[in-house]
């Protein structure tokens, strides 16, 4: 099978920072892969190169063969922060995408509202982001990454705002809309069982510089239930993980407290 | 598994199915703010009866409706507040379609920016009301001479206004909608433009005060008519009720513009309420 997305020799420095060096990569279609690490590790950078946000200081980032060097509809990418527009309605803001491709036809709008059906947002079309909740809000936030139809979803740490439990319902709502179109995904996050639940595949970031560590294949079946985080299989790849980037995270937390 | 579901049950507050509009603000906002303003006007009838009691230094209440009934009824007020509101309105809607033009100049270039800033931050905090006398000599006694110290005044709220609105947009949804391969003119009609709405309106409510100290000011300068003429010759003539007259209405119409703004920008900019 051919790779969707290849990432060869990249590296990205911000003046005297290294924040990544050498990264390599080879993502299968419909592949679901999370990046974990302590923070500074370039993670959230390594996403935003791959969605054309951030040039690349060397080395290149390929899609079906082709070189990235600017946003465009073969990717969507789901914010931490939901930024989603206060004074647009849910549709509207689902909406954004094909608008500024300047494709918002009626088919495009019946197609988003399907989309808001299956993240479980129908109903509130017509809301406004104040007045949903912090998983609400995600919610539209995946939806409108989705309404461009792309290939590639980029999610940087999407759950991380919310509390745990919604969190948890996230988590399995993403799978269940994932198996639904099985589009390939680069996922972000610190919580490492978050990872493990989600993945085919973890790849797992040291810092200083930003590198790939070690690269975790998860095998455990699916679909899978929230029942899976009390197995035995699943707490041994969250410790394996754990204890990789273990002394990464320490130091990393001293240093911020500075 | 829907939205309904664990986060979806405790979210999505209903549209406010309560009061809208102009006249349930009113009403919300009503006991405390009547009692207010009637016990302020009982204590001041009583004062200018009893304790003044000197229509030469203060008129009652009472007196001022008696004066703006009477200088309503002889077509005299109606003639004032029609040339004071024709310079207000006329250098009102000059000064914000300006300003807003400005504003936008400096938000999407740095060098009319850097040209204009000076000038702006200068002569907003000068007090230019004190060239309403020059303007009077340059351009006459008639209305353009007080349309152009509305100008003055309006303009700069209004400019600062909007260039900040537009510079304080999120860089992060800039981003967002960077990242579905937005152009600059669409993050600017998409997103500059409405999350600086509310900024302008707010220069614009700004400018409302400022244009009616604007055109009072210029009229006491010099004018043949205007609430501020009617004003300056009846504290000639020490004819209290009509010189309080003429402050009423001045108020009055002053309240009224800030209040149907505030119901505007409700309407416009409801986001930004919470």
């Amino acid at each position: 099978m051919t790779a969707k997305l290849a990432v060869a020799g990249l590296d990205k420095r911000f003046d005297a920072l290294e924040a990544l060096r050498a990264i390599e990569l080879s993502v299968a279609p419909g592949e679901f892969i999370s990046l974990v690490g302590p923070s500074g590790c370039g993670k959230t950078t390594f996403l935003r190169i791959v969605a054309g946000l951030e040039p690349a200081t060397s080395g290149e980032v390929r899609i079906d063969g082709k070189a990235v060097t600017k946003p465009g509809s073969d990717r969507g990418f789901v914010f931490q922060s939901d930024n989603l527009l206060p004074w647009r309605t849910v549709i509207d803001n689902a909406m954004i995408g094909p608008e500024i491709a300047g494709r918002a036809g009626p088919a495009e709008r019946r197609r988003t509202l399907e989309l808001l059906k299956l993240v479980g947002l129908e109903g509130f079309e017509g809301y406004h982001p104040r007045q949903l909740s912090g998983g609400m809000r995600q919610r539209v936030n995946l939806a409108r990454a989705l309404a461009i139809d792309p290939d590639i979803l980029l999610m940087d740490e999407p759950f991380s705002a919310l509390d745990a439990q919604t969190r948890e319902i996230m988590q399995t709502e993403l799978l269940r809309i994932w198996e639904q179109g099985r589009k390939t995904v680069l996922f972000v996050t610190h919580q490492i069982d978050e990872a493990v639940f989600l993945s085919d595949r973890v790849l797992v970031f040291a810092r200083r510089p930003g590198r790939v560590q070690e690269t975790v294949d998860v095998t455990l079946p699916r679909p899978r239930a929230l029942a899976l985080k009390r197995t035995p299989e699943f707490v041994a790849y969250v410790d394996r993980i754990w204890r990789l980037i273990e002394d990464d995270v320490r130091a990393s937390v001293i240093e911020e407290r500075g | 598994m829907t939205a309904t579901g664990i986060e979806g049950s405790k979210a999505a507050t209903p549209p406010r199915t309560g009061e809208r509009g102009f006249g349930a603000m009113v009403r919300r906002n009503h006991l405390a703010g009547v009692l207010s303003i009637a016990t302020g006007l009982a204590l001041w009838e009583l004062l200018s009866r009893l304790v003044v009691a000197n229509p030469l230094f203060l008129a009652a209440p009472s007196q001022i409706v008696g004066a703006i009934v009477s200088l309503g009824e002889s077509g005299e007020l109606g003639h004032h507040m029609a040339v004071s509101g024709l310079e207000f309105v006329i250098g009102y809607v000059i000064a914000s379609l300006l300003g807003i033009a400005l504003g936008l100049a400096m938000a999407s270039s740095v060098t009319a920016k850097q040209v204009s800033q000076p000038w702006i931050s200068g002569l907003y905090a000068t007090p230019t009301i004190a060239l309403a006398p020059l303007f009077i000599l340059w351009f006459g006694i008639g209305i353009w001479s007080k349309v152009l110290v509305v100008i003055f005044l309006v303009l700069f709220p209004v400019t600062i206004n909007t260039e900040a609105g537009l510079r304080t947009t999120s860089p992060r949804l800039i981003e967002m909608l960077r990242s579905f391969g937005a152009t600059p003119r669409q993050i600017f009609l998409k997103v500059s433009l409405p999350s600086a709405t509310p900024f302008i309106l707010a220069g614009l409510k700004l400018g409302i005060g400022r244009g009616l100290i604007a055109v009072v000011v210029a009229e006491l300068f010099g004018s043949r008519a205007g609430l501020g003429r009617l004003i300056s010759q009846s504290a000639d003539a020490f004819n209290m009720p009509e010189l309080f007259a003429g402050v009423i209405v001045l108020a009055v119409a002053g309240i009224a513009m800030t209040a149907g703004f505030s119901w505007l920008e409700r309407r416009l900019v409801p986001w930004t309420r919470d």
